[in-house]
């Protein structure tokens, strides 16, 4: 066991006298007090101004939509109602291999409640092998299907699948995946340009025909690490003296509170400030990409959904239509309190989520099934030396 | 659901020479403990006697949690997760205790296990009245170890009595059966005659 647990373990402690205890509880106070009192409009035009030349902000914010500060309670959902859901999962392309392939299971789940409950659990699950699958662009580029690229072409198909559970989920539903809608690995400036078009196409297709459907479709992300709202007081509290933070001396207390709010996400901000069931006021993302996403701009709130504050992204069409706004809040919130487990999490993706996820069992099982055809084909079936030693561990 | 114009209830999803596991095809429902049931495949006949049943999630790593609150419990949780419907499963076991061919009942463990994802079905009273004319298979469910085998007895003989309509003298041959097969434990063989006597 070459790890040197009790090496760790003095580091681990180390770790933990490290997170800010007790003390930080009055400026949190104060940083949520300061949200609450937030003037939108001053941070509309401030935002307004650094476009126009002064220093740019360095940091993502949200811009409100309507307010940065309003608490709204969830409405109750309609008494029948279904939540159509996707997840996916990958066995991505095993370099120590001969042959490539890569495979993509998308999770399906239809969850009807009310006068006649129902549930439709299922999975679809398909094995690329081709040159056009294993490679975009096969003939001339031959950009190699892997890694990030894999991520994103699973995102997509997610979608896919979304939209299919969504079509034959009764109405009203809404449409709920995992994650974020802001593809924002498509942003990487290393990426193939026409890749992302590609891709990112397919995936405004699919929110079109939601939205031609009259579908919402949101994604659920539990325990965000985003800190746009964050940001957005920063800039409120900034005096604008200096142009760049690194200068900023930290004199004033509104200088240090910007400063420990910097340390902060939204949802230590929104922790405390919501109650079960309230969300935040809608907030448009600046995600880069976004300029990309034509009628689509992804918009998000925060929702306390009863011990974790979530974040829910939609595009401005959901966002902006108040019937399906409220279908969305209410439902994502009836989800958590159906819930079995604490803090809750909606039922709908975690069965989406046992249906996409492919056990180690069945990873082998799709091995040994590659390794049995090219077998009875009369293809040998080589994997690497490297791997081989890691998989019979002589000493 | 059940077909209507069928009178299968399960699928076979483990086989042995000496049992085999279905899973049941309605949530909570399994065929009640000791009673007959069968698998025909290859014009075999193979007949069991329900030993076991259960109802959990069929993935190891998803274990049930409580599900009620104070307004929603019992069948009003199926209602409000309706998922559960399909995240959970009903399975049953049963001892092979014959077989037949034709016209001809055979009281001992058939040649061949049946045939695994064929579907079970539950004896029809004729079934049962013609396999229960012979005892000399009671002995079978001795080697039972899901449940105790004594209680394993007295369920199927109170099914098969009740089955027979009553018969009085069957029961009573039945009983002598059972004592014969704890003719050297007074302890057990007790067990099993409270288990069936008719007043209990």
């Amino acid at each position: 066991m070459p790890l040197d647990i009790d090496k760790l373990y003095l580091q681990v402690q180390e770790m933990a006298s490290a997170i800010p205890a007790s003390a930080a509880r009055a400026q949190l106070a104060e940083a949520q007090r300061r949200l609450r009192q937030a003037d939108a409009d001053k941070l509309r035009k401030k935002l307004d101004e650094r476009e126009k030349g002064k220093p740019k902000i360095p940091w993502l914010v949200a811009e409100p939509v309507d307010t940065l500060s309003a608490i709204l309670p969830a409405p109750p959902p309609p008494a029948d109602f279904s939540v159509a859901a996707a997840d996916g999962s990958t066995i991505p392309p095993d370099r120590h291999s001969e042959v490539r392939f890569y495979v993509i299971n998308v999770g399906q789940t239809i969850l009807t409640y009310g006068s006649s409950p129902g549930a439709v659990l299922g999975a679809s699950g398909d094995l690329y092998h081709t040159e056009e699958e294993l490679f975009f662009d096969a003939g001339n580029k031959h950009i190699p299907i892997e890694g990030r690229r894999l991520g994103i072409r699973m995102s997509v198909e997610e979608m896919d699948g979304l939209l299919d559970a969504g079509c034959k989920a009764p109405s009203p539903a809404i449409a709920i995946c995992d994650g974020s809608l802001i593809l924002w690995q498509l942003q990487s400036k290393d990426e193939d340009q026409d890749f992302c078009t590609h891709y990112l196409e397919r995936f405004l297709h699919a929110l079109g025909a939601f939205r031609n459907m009259g579908i919402p479709v949101v994604s659920y992300i539990s325990y965000p690490g985003s800190g746009e709202v964050a940001n957005s007081l920063r800039l409120l509290l900034c005096d604008d003296t200096n142009r760049r933070c690194q200068d900023c001396p930290q004199d004033t207390s509104d200088q240090r509170l910007c400063r420990y709010i910097g340390g902060l996400r939204d949802r230590h901000l929104f922790q405390g400030l919501l109650n079960p069931g309230e969300r935040s006021d809608i907030l448009i993302s600046q995600s880069q990409i976004l300029e990309k996403y034509g009628d689509h701009k992804i918009q998000f709130f925060y929702t306390d959904v009863g011990g974790e504050i979530a974040r829910v992204e939609a595009p401005s069409w959901v966002m902006g239509d108040r019937e399906m706004l409220d279908l969305v809040h209410s439902v994502i919130y009836d989800q958590c309190q159906r819930s079995s487990q604490y803090p809750p999490y909606p039922p709908a993706l975690i069965e989406a989520h046992e249906q996409a996820v492919i056990s180690t069992g069945e990873r082998q099982m799709v091995e040994n099934l590659v390794e049995q055809v090219l077998a009875a084909q009369g293809h040998d079936y080589v994997r690497s030396a490297k791997d081989r030693s890691k998989r019979s561990r002589g000493v | 659901m059940v077909d209507a114009n069928s009178d299968r209830i399960g699928e076979i999803i483990e086989t042995e020479s000496t049992r085999f596991v279905a899973e049941s095809l309605t949530l909570h429902r399994p065929p009640e403990l000791g009673s007959l049931v069968y698998v025909e495949s290859d014009g075999v006949c193979l007949y069991g006697a329900v030993c076991y049943g259960t109802t959990a999630s069929p993935d190891p790593g998803r274990r049930a949690v409580r599900r009620s609150t104070e307004g929603v419990y019992d069948e009003a949780i199926y209602r409000e997760h309706p998922q559960l419907q399909h995240t959970l499963r009903t399975e049953f076991a049963a001892r092979l205790v014959g077989w037949s061919t034709d016209e001809r009942i055979r009281h001992y463990l058939p040649p061949q296990p049946p045939a695994l994802h064929y579907s079970v079905r539950r004896c029809t009273q004729a079934q049962v009245i013609a396999f229960t004319e012979g005892l000399t298979y009671l002995r079978l469910l001795l080697n039972a170890d899901e449940i105790a085998p004594e209680q394993l007895l007295a369920a199927h003989i109170r099914s098969a009595y009740g089955a027979r309509g009553q018969d009085t003298d069957w029961l009573a041959r039945a009983a002598r059966e059972v004592a014969s097969l704890f003719k050297s434990d007074y302890e057990r063989l007790m067990t099993v005659l409270y288990g069936i006597e008719p007043a209990n």
